[in-house]
């Protein structure tokens, strides 16, 4: 089912974690990323459907609108009794379950004894909480993420998403999109040889979202220390964003946990 | 004389020391109650923290520990010596070992498969040509459950001895399906519709790389290898949409998978087979009839 252009043009821009309002009946309607939801509310349920759209590479408006009108049939919904007799629905973003790992669609080499940031838009879930308690009823990926393997060998690693990424050195130039959070890696190249990057770990569970005043979603610096070897890196995560990134508010925690004042951990893959 | 007898067995009843015994039973169902309660207990602190396997394995333990504790304690009480009770236990063993040896090697076997782990509770393996998924590892036997939900029991000395597939050791899975293209066909444009559908699939993981394999000239096609790489939970969905997406990529491009064919030839020396089409005044109209 597509939207008319005319109508497209009344919709709104969504906002992530703030309430909406519906009345028994309504369907929230959203178009963002490569996804169309709907979301009604009836007397004693509440009700999600999805479906994927074609890709439009242009669009980088996250549109909604409240209205009577269902979706078309032929879509499976899902079905949640309601939770309590609040009618409002919240969006909040959320990083993956599992690490993703970023894939520059070039290589590219960071010279021996250098440090360089690149800019990696990573990919949301959009996870749908309601009523007065905010319960939360499902959550779903804003497109559907690729699996990899990452390990030594095919008995021992992890399953892991998978991104393509353009490796972006220069923020100005990396696309915001309500639908993708920004994370600054940051690599220093310790070793006297220098490092091809094909293939990056991002350890997404342990990133919190953070919103600045534009709306766009931005993740807290990695930094990964390369010492010896391809194989090993040390990686932290700050404690909050960085300063480009303007005045932001924390939007959803990190899915796991880690110490405090950073984390400061060995990889075995990390590249490669 | 029944006086006598009478006499005797009240005798007899007084003589027992009833406390003592009372003592005894009390100490064994104690035993086994406390037991039961113990393993419980362990099974609820460790159904969230551990995997079933371990949880299953340590409730036994804990319950046999238990009961052994409260068993001894009871013969105590019964005035037993513990080294006469495990000497008669050692001489009772043989005895029994004698006379259930394939009980006896399935009890041991299931000692050898405690400490080798080869598979655990919640695996899928394959016995004999038979899969299922580990339901229970038992003194004497381990209990699958099949995909059509029939319960089977294989002894664990079988297990020790034969040859055991275990499906879900490692998390990920290589598939290899085999495609055939009719002889006329560009392999290597195959090769690159069956690479474009690996990164389409949802299933499929970018990492292990999908391959293609050319591996033979068969009678009526070229086979093809094409391995690909999943989750091990997704192998079924994940090669069932494969399938169904080489078919209609195929299709769609206008490559023939092809069946069996068989030419049939005369040979050089003899004439060809006559073959005469039929013109349509000559055939026979169907449905009417033969005679008025």
């Amino acid at each position: 089912m597509t939207i008319k252009p005319e109508l497209q043009q009344n919709m709104e821009d969504g906002q992530w974690a703030s309430p909406y309002a519906l009345s028994s009946g309504q369907t929230h309607y959203h178009e963002l990323s490569h996804t169309q939801v709907w979301v009604t509310l009836l007397e004693q349920e509440w009700q999600v459907r999805y479906q994927r759209m074609a890709e439009d590479d242009d669009q980088t408006r996250w549109l909604q609108t409240i209205s009577h009108e269902a979706s078309d049939g032929g879509l499976s919904e899902q079905r949640f009794v309601r939770p309590d007799s609040g009618n409002q629905v919240t969006y909040v973003p959320v990083m993956s379950r599992l690490a993703m790992v970023i894939r520059p669609y070039q290589p590219l080499t960071i010279a021996a004894n250098s440090e360089c940031t690149i800019y990696v838009g990573t990919l949301l879930w959009m996870r749908i909480q309601v009523g007065d308690k905010n319960t939360q009823l499902l959550e779903l990926p804003l497109a559907d993420p690729m699996m990899t393997w990452v390990g030594r060998n095919t008995m021992e690693g992890e399953l892991c998403y998978s991104a393509a990424t353009f490796a972006r050195l220069m923020l100005n130039s990396v696309p915001k999109r309500p639908w993708r959070a920004i994370t600054p890696v940051r690599i220093v190249n310790q070793q006297d040889q220098p490092l091809l990057l094909e293939r990056f770990s991002l350890p997404t569970p342990l990133l919190s979202l953070h919103r600045n005043e534009q709306g766009q979603l931005w993740t807290p610096q990695v930094t990964v220390h390369c010492e010896s070897g391809m194989n090993s890196a040390r990686l932290r995560v700050d404690s909050g964003v960085i300063a480009a990134a303007g005045k932001c508010a924390l939007v959803s925690a990190a899915r796991e946990q880690h110490s405090r004042g950073g984390l400061v951990r060995a990889y075995d893959r990390m590249f490669g | 004389m029944p006086e006598q007898l009478q006499t005797g067995f009240t005798a007899f009843v007084a003589g027992i020391a009833w406390g003592k015994w009372i003592g005894v039973c009390f100490l064994i169902l104690l035993g086994g109650v406390l037991a039961s309660f113990a393993a419980r207990g362990v099974t609820g602190f460790m159904q969230e923290r551990a995997s079933r396997h371990h949880t299953v394995m340590m409730r036994r333990l804990v319950f046999y520990v238990v009961l052994a504790l409260f068993l001894v304690a009871a013969l105590r009480e019964a005035g037993f010596s513990l080294d006469v009770v495990l000497g008669a236990a050692g001489i009772l063993t043989v005895a029994i070992g004698f006379a259930s040896q394939t009980s006896a090697s399935n009890m041991i076997s299931g000692l050898f498969l405690l400490v080798e782990k080869p598979f655990e509770i919640g695996n899928f393996i394959e016995v004999e040509g038979r899969i299922g998924e580990v339901v229970a590892i038992d003194m004497l036997s381990v209990k699958l459950r099949t995909p059509d939900n029939l319960y089977v029991r294989i002894p664990n000395e079988t297990l020790i001895k034969t040859l055991v597939i275990n499906r879900s050791r490692f998390p990920i899975r290589r598939l290899d399906l085999t495609v055939g293209i009719a002889y006329a066909e560009d392999v290597s444009k195959v090769e690159v519709i069956l690479l474009g559908l690996a990164r389409q699939n949802p299933h499929s993981l970018e990492e292990p790389k999908a391959f293609v394999l050319v591996t033979g000239f068969g009678p009526s096609s070229v086979d093809l290898q094409f391995s690909f790489w999943l989750p091990a939970d997704k192998v079924l969905e994940g090669r069932s949409r494969m399938m169904v997406d080489i078919k209609r990529a195929l299709d769609e491009q206008g490559i023939e998978i092809p069946f069996p064919h068989t030419s049939v030839y005369a040979g050089s020396h003899s004439e060809p087979f006559r073959v005469q089409l039929l013109s349509p005044e000559t055939t026979t109209k169907t449905g009417e009839p033969d005679a008025d």
